[in-house]
């Protein structure tokens, strides 16, 4: 094992002598499989079943018990509306590289005090390979349509893209100042399992980076209602407006990994991560195995990322979508100067109030 | 277009030259079938024009071709959204030529059946306005609060849309029983719901930056082009056909007409537009209110006219306000069974023509904004 690997040595589901190759790719499987796409299935159901109650409509309620299979019978549906698949070597080789680059941060994302597949020093700003990738694939696509809607999602995708990294940076820079290090492990042993012992509520100042950090996110990512690539009224949905069947399918997985993705690390970051109380750890420790830990701890990270992404959903449904050019000059002229500020502060404040 | 799909060429360099896009027939951000022929430099519009007509049915010509009485439903199709206001003006120019006095009944039913049109018009404009700025959760709150206003008038008329209500000399029937109070309670709940609108709309600081500042009407451009209706008030001219060429007794009711006064950024614009209506829903129900609580006693119809109905030879031209604006009708008569000339003078036209100079220097996403909050009724327009 290689000592980034160590940090799972608890969890002895593989036979000894199973190759680290062989052992890296069934968890990248397992975690794709088993946890990102039902929860995408889950939270687009969630999504809808919400924002319709928001918007005094009653939302999917056919399939399934109260609509739960809803996403499920639109993927199938929209599976089988392309019959023939018509799609050269260059557009196949284009799509397969940028989901292999897109998913490929799975392998980095952190799932709970065992599940660290990468723990280096830098894996926080694995992140943000993720987040360009996106945009980098999204505005492509958009270019490549030849047509005038999806030039102007494209261009307003990378617009936003550019206006959204660098807050989003310097937030985060914030929480390794605190941390000491930008390794999952370390970020996640600076928290505790209670809010008062969470980053965002350490410091007024961390406070500040994790607002800065989740709302330049959504300008990174495009999450509604900043979504100025997608939106509908004027470019009749930018990006996705030449999308349908099985490229839709895979672009709105590709966006729910972004926005999953974020609000996952937000709350790694910012909102105690996996921290389960101590007498938990130690009582499950103590009465079970170290797989039955994980998964708790697992269960504790995913519903926290899911009410994350639920508030933000809710402000989306309570506001209008904000122009694009609006955006990116909430980006370059309130978020990054908050997030420098924060960035002094936090630092003023470790260095007189901390010491 | 970026790519030359013909050749299959892709040019190496970045193209900064203008954009041409034309937007329509059909498109979201379009009110109705119509062209918009932009270029853009960005996302700047630099120019746009307005092509029409793609909704031209021969409404005037039609009206020539059918005995007086047949012309009613027809002129339901003026402008869909608000049926009774083509009714209604009609009714008024036979009845200015024929010389009927219209029992004050069936005046007031008139009044109670538009402003409860005008009412379901302007929520419209609110989903419409909505929908522009991409907010379906208003959208759907202000749909559900439409349909209440178009249960009452199914309930009156038993049409949610075309009523066919009207008739030269008065209305078809008296008030239902139970309508009255219905119409209180809807526009009681509608009181409450303002406030509601207020919250998602007028205090929201997205919404009032998206719309602010955007397609400004000056009052020396309205008054230039002719625009009338909420867009003239908002733009601060003080003219309503209710008010100025008082029909149906609207002078016996007591109402101000309210005027934009640039609340978000400047006078006339977009912001204005909007609140303008928000504050004409609330006149709405006022006026309802007075309407139903002053419903004169006596005939909801001039019995007179029941049989050999005849027009005799004259000319009329009348004006009502309609919830986009004033809308004129010139009728002429040669004494015949047929209308002989109908022309409509319709509040939308006018607004086709300051589209052009709205969205010039706006962003493309202003696009919509601009043509939902002027409330253009294409129906009308293309006739």
């Amino acid at each position: 094992m290689k000592p980034w690997m160590s940090a799972w040595d608890g969890l002895d589901v593989f036979p000894a002598g199973t190759p680290e190759w062989a052992v890296a790719a069934s968890i990248v499987g397992f975690v794709y499989f088993f946890v990102i796409m039902p929860g995408a299935g889950f939270m687009a159901f969630l999504d809808r079943k919400i924002s319709a109650d928001l918007q005094a409509r009653i939302g999917p309620n056919r399939v399934g018990l109260a609509g739960l299979f809803q996403p499920l019978a639109d993927l199938l549906k929209l599976l089988q509306k392309e019959k023939r698949i018509v799609s050269g070597w260059r557009e196949a080789f284009w799509l397969g590289l940028h989901t292999m680059a897109l998913y490929s941060t799975v392998a980095v994302l952190p799932l709970g005090s065992m599940f660290l597949l990468v723990d280096t020093d830098m894996s926080a700003f694995m992140l943000f390979w993720a987040a360009l990738i996106l945009a980098l694939g999204t505005m492509l696509m958009g270019l490549n349509q030849g047509s005038i809607p999806g030039w102007f999602g494209g261009i307003r995708v990378a617009s936003q893209a550019l206006a959204g990294a660098f807050p989003a940076m310097i937030g985060m820079i914030c929480v390794g100042l605190r941390a000491g290090s930008f390794r999952w492990s370390a970020v996640a042993a600076a928290q505790g399992s209670s809010p008062l012992h969470w980053t965002v509520f350490s410091d007024p100042f961390q406070f500040i980076a994790f607002f800065v950090f989740l709302a330049s996110g959504m300008v990174l990512l495009g999450i509604s209602p900043l979504d100025g690539g997608l939106s509908v009224p004027d470019i009749h949905g930018g990006v996705s407006s030449h999308l349908y069947g099985r490229r839709l399918s895979l672009f709105r997985l590709g966006r729910f990994y972004g926005f999953f993705l974020w609000s996952e690390i937000a709350v790694v970051l910012f909102m105690g991560a996996w921290n389960l109380p101590l007498f938990v750890t130690d009582a499950i420790r103590n009465y079970s195995t170290p797989v039955a830990l994980e998964a708790v701890e697992l269960l504790v990270l995913l519903v926290k990322t899911g009410l994350v992404m639920l508030g933000v959903t809710w402000v989306a449904r309570a506001n209008p979508r904000i122009r694009a050019d609006q955006i990116t000059d909430m980006a370059w002229k309130v978020l990054s100067p908050l997030s420098l500020m924060a960035l002094i502060g936090t630092t003023v404040w470790m260095i007189w109030v901390n010491h | 277009m970026i790519i030359d799909r013909r050749t299959g060429s892709r040019p190496e360099h970045l193209r900064t030259d203008l954009t041409s896009w034309v937007v329509g027939p059909y498109h979201g951000a379009l009110p109705g079938p119509m062209r918009v022929h932009l270029k853009l430099d960005g996302e700047v519009v630099v120019a746009g024009v307005v092509e029409t007509g793609f909704l031209h049915r021969g409404l005037e010509k039609a009206l020539e071709l059918h005995p007086w009485r047949s012309t009613i439903p027809y002129m339901d199709h003026l402008d869909p959204e608000s049926a009774v206001f083509g009714e209604l003006v009609l009714c008024l120019a036979v009845e200015e030529i024929v010389g009927i006095v219209v029992p004050p009944r069936a005046q007031r039913i008139r009044v109670i059946l538009a402003e409860l049109t005008r009412l379901s018009c302007h929520l419209g404009f609110i989903a419409r306005v909505a929908r522009a700025v991409g907010s379906d959760t208003m959208l759907h709150y202000v749909l559900r609060d439409r349909e209440k206003v178009l249960d009452l008038l199914e309930l009156q008329t038993g049409s949610r849309a075309s009523l066919n209500f009207l008739r030269f000399g008065g209305v078809v029937a008296d008030v239902t029983e139970g309508f009255m109070e219905r119409v209180h309670e809807t526009v009681d709940m509608l009181r409450v719901r303002l406030k509601e609108y207020n919250d998602l709309f007028t205090f929201n600081r997205a919404f009032v930056k998206r719309t602010a500042n955007v397609g400004i009407i000056s009052s020396e451009f309205a008054k230039h082009l002719g625009i009338s209706g909420p867009n003239a008030r908002a733009a601060g001219l003080p003219y309503d056909v209710r008010k100025s060429y008082p029909y149906c007794g609207y002078d016996q009711l007591d109402f101000h007409i309210p005027l934009g006064k640039g609340e978000g950024g400047t006078q006339g614009d977009a912001l204005d537009r909007f609140l303008l209506r928000l504050r004409e829903i609330a006149l709405g129900i006022d006026l309802l209110k007075q309407a139903v609580e002053s419903l004169p006693r006596g005939p909801f119809w001039k019995e007179s006219l029941m049989d050999n109905f005849e027009v005799p030879a004259g000319e009329a031209y009348v004006r009502v306000e309609s919830p986009r604006g004033m809308l004129g009708c010139h009728l002429v008569s040669d004494g015949g069974k047929n209308p002989s000339r109908v022309q409509f003078r319709v509040p939308t036209l006018p607004l086709l023509q300051a589209v052009p100079d709205l969205l010039v220097g706006g962003r493309l996403e202003d696009l919509p904004v601009i043509l939902a909050s002027l409330d253009l009724g294409i129906a009308e327009a293309d006739r």
